[in-house]
């Protein structure tokens, strides 16, 4: 029951942190949102037992890339941002359009989502799991049958690195200019 | 985890400082004269200095990036650690002991490439 | 509740205990306060604050009161929401990771167990590091809210640096993660009981005159950690982000009043997380050195014929004062450091971090690991 309650409510909190997302003018807010919804999403992840994920969740997405995002944002003067977001006839398109994919999105997902869970439900065996070590068993997935991926994902991690040192050095854009 | 108390103790800290904040400007009193030059943010006692668009180093944003970027490695470790033991005494130890070196090396490459390329050079 | 306790009655405590917790450290800060300006005085060759009451303290007293009467002022160029949103989060993600330290053994009494802790959390290495990584967003929100250049200035260099530091932070506990093999912070306390003892190259070593803490095992961990913990406290030497002399008082540099009081009790805040965490992974936590849990607990029946739930009573309340002198004196250390040290230049800060910390938390890692393997494999 009290987890019934604990859900619906940190599922309310995420969803409309997630709208305000869209929903709000200033691209600060935006960002804002979203590290709340990454928030909520981790907090979400604890109620599924997987805690060592929910960490991950918070130290990587909202404590990391979320950082970023609010940073970046801060680096530009957004005062033609908020004008753009709030009038014009082709940002009213473009909105319209949004909402058009995201109800696709939310059609989709909740098409998928019932079909998943008929599949897990078939699956009976993940219900019976106990949840009490599953950064080993994590563990074991990640570096015993999946150490191929892990490793590229090294390699990925180190192209990133050296794509974004070349993309600050190229003087195109705004840097053009002076 | 004890999910509903950190809910709970959060939501409790929130209505603390809301609390503290209203209380705060109960006693202080809210700016009741204002002029121009009070309501100015700081300057070093001159008017406002500021130009049109402060733009501020992209050495920022090249700083949090790779932050991330050496932060999923990093978390990358945390489950490879706790159960290094583990590994061990299951007698999977020399091939996880080997992913990780390898793992680690192009880590150490990055950081290397990093440093030699001048990216983490601030002046 | 979740995992808060089965009955009405144990869920009560453990609310109350949360509450309890948070505001034992929002009591702290003003004396801490008082510490740091009487210390710094006394460092200085000055007097400090000695007119208000016994040793000046009630100096604490007359400046809350006038904390309470400034004037309430949002400047005009700010952005009004996130101007007043920015301290109260500077309250929440200090106050929370703080409360998953463990300060003394579980309290047991007749049926029921309390730990002296907000909440036990199972993962709490990355629950903590996770939660304190939140902080950053209360300075950009403060920065970006002030609407001024040099809270702006001052939160970007801040954001900076915390984040560039929590690599360095996050792989020197990675050493300390393999040393014990758990997240859990109750479990590395737990293996720091009694005389150091190490176990590998099929043998046992132990030694006598040395406590079983963690500060032996990582000596290079647990040097990297405390160097970041000060760096992800914004405290001198790195306190980069309000240099007086470039940025004013950086991120903070509009605020005035209880805001300002604010900021102070997530500085604080962060401060204490730190000192908790240093003394859990490297000083044996709430542990009294060269004992058990367990001998102090029959030590103090047979010594002083309490009964079971009064040995169990007692031996809490000395282990909180155990872990409690050493948590005053590393927040000393903290007080120390930051009135004896001069302020690093901005582009020496990051080199600190990226090109020496970060590499040598590398090298701690590694050099764990193979010590950990090696120990295993090999026998002499």
């Amino acid at each position: 029951m009290t987890d019934a309650i604990l859900f619906w409510f940190l599922a309310l909190v995420t969803v409309c942190a997630g709208l305000s997302v869209i929903l709000m003018s200033n691209p600060i807010y935006s960002a804002l949102s979203l590290a709340m919804t990454m928030v909520g999403v981790s907090a979400l992840f604890v109620t599924l037992g997987a805690y060592f994920i929910a960490g991950v969740q918070l130290i990587v997405y909202a404590g990391a890339v979320m950082v970023l995002f609010v940073m970046v944002l801060m680096l530009f003067d957004l005062k033609h941002e908020i004008q753009a977001f709030t009038r014009g006839k082709i940002t009213g398109a473009i909105k319209i359009a949004s909402v058009g994919i995201l109800a696709g999105l939310v059609v989709g997902a909740i098409t998928l989502g019932t079909k998943a869970i008929e599949a897990a439900k078939a699956t009976e065996a993940v219900a019976g799991k106990t949840y009490d070590n599953n950064t080993m068993s994590l563990a074991q997935n990640l570096f015993l049958q999946n150490v191929f991926g892990f490793e590229a994902l090294g390699v990925l991690l180190l192209v990133i690195a050296v794509g974004t040192v070349a993309l600050s050095r190229s003087r195109g854009g705004t840097h053009a200019r002076d | 985890m004890p999910l509903g108390g950190i809910i709970f103790i959060t939501l409790f800290i929130g209505v603390f400082g809301v609390i503290l904040i209203y209380l705060a400007r109960w006693t202080g009193g809210r700016a009741k004269r204002t002029s121009a030059a009070k309501m100015e943010i700081y300057e070093c006692g001159i008017p406002e200095q500021e130009k049109k668009d402060t733009k501020i180093s992209v050495k920022f944003y090249l700083t949090a990036i790779l932050f991330i970027l050496f932060d999923i490695e990093i978390i990358f470790m945390y489950p490879w650690a706790v159960g290094f033991r583990e590994f061990i005494h299951s007698g999977a130890g020399p091939f996880v002991f080997g992913s990780m070196i390898i793992f680690l090396a192009i880590f150490i490459f990055g950081l290397w490439w990093e440093i030699k390329s001048k990216a983490l050079e601030w002046d | 509740m979740m995992n808060m306790g089965t009955t009405p009655f144990e869920i009560t405590i453990n609310v109350i205990k949360t509450i309890l917790v948070f505001l034992m450290m929002v009591q702290l800060v003003p004396i801490l306060v008082w510490v740091e300006r009487r210390g710094s005085a006394f460092i200085q060759n000055r007097f400090g604050p000695n007119r208000i009451g016994p040793l000046g303290l009630l100096q604490l007293l007359a400046d809350a009161v006038k904390f309470l009467t400034k004037e309430d002022f949002v400047p005009d160029k700010g952005n009004k929401y996130l101007f007043y949103a920015a301290p109260i989060f500077a309250l929440i993600p200090a106050s929370i990771a703080y409360m998953a330290i463990p300060m003394s053994t579980p309290l047991i009494v007749g049926d029921s167990k309390f730990l002296i802790q907000g909440f036990e959390v199972n993962v709490g290495i990355v629950f903590i590091l996770g939660v304190s990584s939140l902080a950053a967003y209360t300075i950009l929100m403060a920065g970006w809210g002030s609407g001024s250049k040099f809270a702006l200035m001052g939160a970007m260099r801040a954001a900076a640096q915390i984040v560039s530091y929590e690599l360095a932070l996050g792989l020197s506990i990675v050493g300390v993660i393999m040393t014990y093999g758990t997240f859990n912070l109750s479990d590395m306390i737990a293996a720091q009981q009694g005389a150091l003892t190490f176990t590998g190259f099929g043998s046992t070593f132990t030694a006598h005159f040395l406590p079983n803490w963690g500060i032996f095992y990582q000596p290079l961990g647990a040097l990297i950690f405390f160097a970041s913990a000060f760096a992800e406290s914004n405290r001198l030497p790195f306190d980069l982000a309000e240099g007086e002399a470039e940025l004013v008082a950086g991120f903070h540099t509009e605020y005035g009043g209880f805001k300002m009081l604010m900021f102070f009790i997530g500085e604080y805040g962060h401060m204490m997380i730190a000192s908790g965490l240093f003394a859990t992974f490297f000083l044996g936590g709430y542990n009294i050195p060269y004992t058990t849990v367990q001998g102090v607990h029959d030590w103090l029946m047979t010594t002083f014929g309490l009964s079971v739930d009064g040995a169990n009573i007692a031996n809490t309340v000395v282990h909180f004062l155990m872990y409690n002198v050493k948590f005053l004196i590393l927040l000393w250390i903290f007080i120390h450091v930051r009135w004896t040290l001069p302020r690093f230049r901005y582009d020496q800060l990051m080199d600190l971090g990226w090109k020496t910390m970060l590499p040598w938390a590398l090298a701690n890692t590694i050099l764990t690991s193979i010590v950990i393997f090696a120990a295993s494999q090999f026998a002499f």
